[in-house]
């Protein structure tokens, strides 16, 4: 049974693209055969964070319009075996998908026997985003620790709540998860972001991970690895920590304290 | 200027018992009548009704001899009152028909024949209407306990009919820029409102959960609608059109539970 994953967020620059890469990475590196589908026709990002600028031919939109073959335009990974990239055009606009469209990609993709479908939506509540989550099963609200972005999550569960195919069709909703991302303990301390609780209480779904603010997530993009291939790094175990409570498992949530500092940093900073 | 002190005019929703004639034969409606109420005196004594001959009225614009035609509406007025029942006012297809001209009763115009959904499950909300973040609830409903006690004289003859409008349920939370809307009835969230989401109703609004949102309550002019909430941290609450944002709630009464209400034409908000 293939399983689609909507990342989502409504805000932009939060992280989705982030979290769609590491995700897709993470489920692939416990052996599902995975795809992820950047959404964001015209600001084709995805393909810079996993690495495969160079090998995009065909894109989203070409298959859409029956232009390429599926086999044509997945890009494997380089890294793992069964991850799949589909890249979004970058000469094309949102206007170039329609919902059939994307049904019979969907479809194609449910016949190649993907075991995870994850789908990196645009910022925004256009038809970008509502296109990306329309045939979610499970929904990541990327969400940063400040007001404008837990409200803008908020609305879009609301969207998902009524503009995807499962609540169109009257079966069950769509699963939510809260992913928070750049989560800075010290920040929360000082009174500068919202904490967990605070963000959990304002949009009451169950959590699945909080990201620590760190600069491996930059490093990572910049070098076109996801984070979470980045085992040293906190985000990277962060992200792993997701997987699994992804997958069904219940794990602690960590990196939601300040570090201690030991006594030589304390005294020489 | 005039003194308006000690007059007010206002709209309010109240129940009444309806009773419906679709028979024009007046001995049978008598016998019914007669025999129902032998059931329960006590229950139908002065009790006001709706009389509702629509089923004996023309709709507006047809041709040809009304179904109530041989009906002599001032005997069958005295019919009720003789059987202890206080018609109040006659609803019909159409005030111009001969029928609704001879009724000695104020007329009101109601539809075909009133659309009972038999079903009154609120239950699982109807859903989000497609292509919008609207959700209204049923029209009209009869409530399934309700339905028992109606009193059914029918039989092809005279019928009584309580309709109870179920409220409206939703149990998730409301989003942001959602909007809900309970038309003629109660407004029930099982969950939190919030900011930015707006929940509107005819009559009470009950939330259990934090209201973060909008609440208007009583907007078709129910000034004595109410609003309850389990935590008031509310951007604007409004009973009947008078409102108040968040910056005038007493701070001590935010984050609190609440009952608001219209009181002398002032919004009290009060502890709950």
């Amino acid at each position: 049974m293939t399983k689609t994953i909507v990342v989502t967020s409504g805000k932009g620059g939060v992280g989705k693209t982030t979290t769609s890469a590491s995700i897709a990475t993470g489920l692939a590196r416990r052996g599902f055969k995975t795809v992820v589908i950047d959404f964001d026709v015209g600001l084709r990002n995805l393909d810079l964070i996993m690495g495969c600028e160079r090998r995009v031919v065909y894109d989203l939109v070409n298959l859409v319009n029956q232009e390429s073959s599926l086999h044509q335009t997945l890009i494997k990974d380089k890294r793992l075996d069964n991850l799949y990239i589909l890249p979004a055009s970058q000469t094309r606009d949102k206007d170039a998908l329609t919902i059939e469209g994307i049904a019979r990609v969907m479809h194609k993709l449910r016949k190649a026997e993907f075991d995870y479908i994850v789908c990196d939506s645009p910022a925004g509540i256009e038809k970008g985003a509502k296109m990306a989550l329309y045939f979610a099963d499970e929904a990541i609200v990327t969400t940063n620790p400040e007001v404008s972005s837990v409200r803008d999550s908020d609305r879009i569960l609301g969207i998902l709540q009524s503009e995807s195919k499962r609540s169109k069709m009257n079966e069950e909703p769509v699963k939510e998860h809260l992913l928070i991302t750049r989560y800075n303990p010290s920040r929360v301390k000082d009174g500068q972001m919202l904490s967990v609780d605070d963000i959990v209480d304002l949009l009451a779904i169950p959590l699945l991970g909080i990201i620590p603010e760190s600069p491996s997530v930059l490093e990572s993009s910049n070098a076109g690895k996801p984070v979470i291939l980045d085992d040293e790094s906190e985000a990277g175990q962060a992200y792993a920590d997701a997987i699994d409570r992804l997958l069904g498992e219940t794990k602690p949530h960590r990196f939601m304290e300040v570090p201690k500092r030991g006594l030589l940093k304390r005294i020489f900073g | 200027m005039a003194n308006e002190k000690g007059v007010e005019l206002k709209g309010g929703m109240y129940a009444f018992m309806s009773l419906r004639i679709d028979t024009a034969d007046l001995a049978r409606i008598d016998a019914i009548l007669g025999d129902k109420v032998q059931q329960a005196p006590g229950f139908f004594k002065d009790t006001p009704v709706v009389l509702d001959l629509t089923p004996l009225t023309h709709p507006a614009g047809s041709s040809g001899d009304e179904p109530g035609a041989q009906l002599d509406a001032a005997a069958l007025i005295a019919c009720i009152r003789r059987h202890r029942l206080v018609p109040l006012v006659a609803s019909v297809t159409d005030k111009s028909s001969p029928l609704a001209a001879s009724v000695a009763l104020p007329l009101i115009e109601g539809g075909q024949r009133r659309q009972t959904v038999t079903d009154g499950t609120p239950g699982a909300a109807p859903g989000f209407a497609p292509g919008d973040d609207t959700l209204t609830g049923a029209a009209v409903t009869v409530d399934r306990g309700m339905q028992e006690q109606a009193m059914d004289l029918s039989g092809g003859g005279a019928e009584i009919e309580y309709v109870v409008r179920t409220p409206m349920l939703v149990d998730r939370p409301v989003r942001s820029g959602q909007q809900l809307y309970a038309r003629d009835t109660d407004l029930i969230v099982i969950g939190q409102v919030g900011p930015g989401a707006e929940v509107i109703a005819d009559n009470n609004i009950h939330i259990y959960g934090p209201l973060r949102g909008r609440a208007l309550c009583g907007v078709s002019g129910n000034t004595s609608a109410r609003i309850f909430c389990q935590s008031l941290e509310a951007e604007l609450v409004s009973v009947a059109g008078n409102y108040r944002m968040l910056e005038t709630i007493p701070a001590d009464l935010r984050g609190k539970p609440a009952k608001i209400a219209l009181d002398n034409d002032r919004l009290s908000i009060e502890p709950l």
